[in-house]
């Protein structure tokens, strides 16, 4: 059974159409990658589901129903987190701030919104405390979270993710620009999530993905133009044309 | 009790025995005012340059209530909180769609429109005149006409605004609306409607500014056309600035400061404005953190060469 | 024509460096008040009118270089601080190096007098400042439209970082930006001063008013600015035969409908 599915979701940007008619299905716990060259749509595929942008026409069906045109903030609510490509944390705030706040945005109830001391809210302290510990940052809890290392700050970005106890978890490339040091920590820390979250990502380390997903889609000029099993994946000769261009391997 | 709030306190208790009553109650009153702009200007991000709009339309109408229906003060300042509130909610809710320049714009233009509104309706407001003869009747059936009884009703307001905002800010709220000035769009993709919180902080804001609007009619008996004017708003922008925008203290020490220097030398030299001018560009240029992040800076250099 | 004036001279500003430039109106009576000095100093009405918007943009120049530029970094808040805090010093500044208390200036000799133009007779020098106004628009229209630098200056307002590739020095654009909207305030407040007279405060409406003939423009669109300078000019004169008392409110009231439904200014694109 899926928890999210997209019925030919398109969304063009003038005469340049970024997602092109993808219709695709995530199962429930699978950790399900897309993949394609830069410039495939799979970022603009992220920003519909997570209503950042507004699809042209298609349907995105999470938990039996029609969630295409929510504003991001409602979205969120249903349970959707994302990380984002580009680094994108509260500088100014504490990293424990960071993730309080995360985890106080899925709190069921906001009662006290105004009023009530935030540290009086013991249930999300200790859940973005756990959360920090898993990424390992629980030491650097109370620094501001601009003034660590890139490195650190796309630890924080997942954690910011996970803080919301997402039922779908979008990952967009958490290893950017990490060195193979770094890659190799964020490997094992998304790979111990696997199972435990629903969780969509987009990388771009093939062996990374093709070791990791249950499932994987592959995007080309806005268009799905593969989808199956890792190994399945391999042998595609769409996927190989789409990759090496005209110079097919046989 | 934290030691702030020990200073504080004390600084309400003594000031008087220093500072003339009537300046010393306009510092509170201008604290409480810049308490409600730093709300959005510090903790949200939003520089508001219209917020003697909400001063204005309270000062004004509660004014005007006191005048000609003889209302009692509580209710006239219920009254004040309600009006400072509403007409921010009506700015806000215009002004929260937008961001950037045109939101800036957009306050400044509303509250241009109020001003030119109170300027030609001259039978209610006065006009350029002002209106003149607001009463300041009995609290509880105590008299406050003397100028230390006055002093007191608005010290102890303020000591319950500045609790009241201590409260905000450290409320999931005020984590929020500090989330929103660091990253909006973080902020909404994190679940949080970040429009309708911009504007839960105008309200917030601008009920402050009614309350401050009120005060200030009392206590000179008159609504003075600037009361509603954009300079109004860029002194309490700027009396927040020089106090540090974004800690809680800083609006309070910054119209300590703007309050203290600009009636003493006003005094002395007509053209203090020019000075007030000048101040503007150094803490702009020089001293951005205010008064509260030099004293930071201070401590920290003391720290460091031993 | 005076207020599409000021509006280019703003929306250059705002086009360019990105910030809503509060010192515009003081600058405008700065202009005004050169022009006065500048009358007694040298007797002649059209070299000060000549020099006094040039006065204005050098000043332009120093608070560019001086304020504005250290701030880039800081954040176009802080600038528009500074420019409030300047408007502050300008304004009283002419009250210290003048006076507080207003002041009038005669048209030169040849235009003073009325032009009578068979269903009413129309001051001569109105039509003069008419004229020269509508010159400057087209002058400052051509300017951007068929120069280099005016080509360069709508790239600036297009797309900064383009600009800044092609291997044009970005901060010395921003200056000739400020510099020339100054000018043109400058010229804008001298060329009233024999209108209606001088007084520190006359940029403060003028403030107001160029704002909004921004905002209706959209930022940044300058033949925009110019339509929308003659609207206002337009509607503000017919708003004050029905209903003199709201006119100023009226016009206010207008442009924060227009911010609200089309953003982009009535012309605007962005």
């Amino acid at each position: 059974m899926p928890l999210v599915r997209t019925e030919r979701l398109t969304k063009s940007f003038g005469a340049l159409v970024a997602v092109d008619a993808v219709t695709f299905a995530v199962d429930e716990g699978s950790l399900h990658s897309v993949i394609g060259p830069n410039g495939a749509g799979k970022t603009t595929l992220f920003n519909l589901l997570t209503g950042q942008l507004a699809p042209t026409s298609g349907r995105i069906v999470f938990d039996g129903r029609d969630i295409a045109g929510t504003p991001p903030h409602g979205i969120a609510r249903l349970g959707i987190a994302r990380s984002f490509q580009r680094t994108s944390i509260f500088p100014t705030l504490s990293i424990l701030d960071n993730v309080w706040l995360a985890a106080f945005a899925r709190q069921r109830s906001w009662r006290g919104l105004a009023w009530r001391r935030a540290d009086r809210y013991s249930e999300v302290a200790e859940r973005a405390m756990a959360v920090l510990g898993e990424v390992g940052l629980e030491e650097k809890a109370g620094e501001p979270a601009g003034a660590i290392s890139h490195g650190e700050q796309r630890q924080l970005e997942l954690a910011i993710g996970l803080a919301a106890a997402p039922r779908l978890l979008l990952l967009d490339e958490p290893a950017a620009g990490l060195s193979p040091e770094e890659t190799k920590r964020m490997v094992t820390l998304v790979s111990k999530l696997k199972g435990r979250y629903t969780i969509i990502l987009i990388e771009h380390k093939i062996d990374v993905v093709m070791s990791m997903s249950d499932r994987i889609s592959v995007m080309h000029f806005g268009s799905l133009i593969a989808e199956g099993a890792p190994a399945e994946i391999q042998r595609s000769p769409e996927v190989r044309r789409a990759y090496l261009g005209g110079f097919a391997a046989p | 009790m934290s030691r702030a709030w020990l200073v504080t306190l004390a600084t309400v208790v003594l000031l008087p025995v220093f500072v003339r009553h009537t300046i010393a109650t306009e510092i509170w009153i201008f604290a409480i005012f810049g308490l409600g702009l730093n709300l959005l200007m510090g903790y949200t991000g939003l520089l508001s340059f219209g917020q003697a709009t909400f001063f204005g339309a309270a000062a004004y109408a509660v004014g005007y209530l006191l005048k000609h229906y003889a209302i009692n003060v509580v209710l006239a300042l219920a009254i004040g909180v309600a009006v400072g509130a509403a007409s921010a909610a009506l700015v806000g809710y215009l002004c929260v769609q937008r961001s950037g320049l045109y939101f800036i714009m957009l306050t400044f233009a509303l509250n241009q429109m109020f001003y030119f509104t109170a300027y030609q309706w001259t039978t209610v407001t006065g006009g350029e005149d002002g209106m003149p003869g607001v009463p300041r009747p009995e609290v509880l059936g105590l008299d406050i006409h003397a100028p230390l009884a006055y002093y007191t009703v608005v010290a102890l307001l303020f000591v319950l605004a500045l609790w009241i905002m201590r409260r905000i800010v450290e409320s999931p709220l005020g984590k929020i609306l500090q989330s929103i000035r660091d990253n909006e769009l973080r902020a909404e993709a994190l679940g949080y409607n970040v429009p309708r919180m911009k504007l839960v902080a105008f309200v917030l804001g601008g009920a402050f500014a009614g309350l401050a609007g009120v005060l200030y009619a009392m206590l000179f008996g008159i609504v003075p056309l600037e009361a509603i004017g954009f300079v109004f708003s860029g002194n309490v922008v700027f009396a927040t600035l020089i106090g540090g925008s974004g800690s809680l203290y800083g609006p309070v020490i910054g119209s300590f400061v703007f309050i203290w220097l600009s009636e003493s030398v006003s005094a002395i030299w007509a053209r203090w404005p020019l000075l007030l001018g000048v101040a503007f560009v150094v803490v702009v240029l020089f001293l951005r953190g205010g008064v509260v992040e030099a004293w930071a800076r201070y401590r920290a250099w003391r720290h460091a060469s031993g | 024509m005076l207020y599409a004036l000021m509006g280019i001279g703003l929306s250059i500003i705002t086009g360019v460096l990105n910030i809503p430039n509060f010192a515009h109106g003081a600058l405008f009576a700065l202009g005004a008040y050169f022009l006065v000095t500048l009358i007694q100093l040298l007797g002649n009405f059209w070299l000060a009118l000549l020099l006094a918007p040039l006065g204005v943009g050098v000043i332009g120049i120093v608070i560019e270089y001086g304020g504005i530029r250290p701030l880039y970094r800081a954040g176009h808040d802080y600038q528009l601080l500074l420019t409030f805090g300047l408007s502050l010093i300008v304004t009283e500044g002419i009250i210290i190096v003048w006076s507080p208390v207003g002041m009038s200036q005669l048209p030169p000799p040849i235009l003073r007098g009325g032009v009578d133009l068979g269903i009413t007779i129309y001051p001569r020098y109105r039509l003069f400042v008419m004229a020269a106004a509508a010159l400057l628009v087209l002058g400052a229209w051509l300017f951007l439209e068929r120069t280099r630098y005016g080509a360069i200056m709508r790239a600036g307002i297009e797309d900064k970082e383009m600009v800044s590739l092609l291997g044009i020095d970005i901060h010395r654009l921003f200056t000739a930006a400020f510099a020339l909207g100054c000018v043109l305030a400058g010229i804008a407040g001298a060329l009233t001063a024999p209108i209606r007279g001088l007084n520190p405060w006359m940029g403060v409406d003028m403030l107001g008013i160029a704002f909004v003939v921004v905002a209706l423009a959209g930022l940044g669109n300058l033949l925009g600015s110019i339509v929308a300078g003659l609207l206002v000019g337009v509607a503000q004169s017919l708003v004050a035969l029905v209903w003199p008392e709201a006119s100023v409110a009226v016009i206010f009231g207008v442009m924060t409908v227009v911010l609200l439904v089309r953003p982009q200014g009535l012309f605007g694109i962005r």
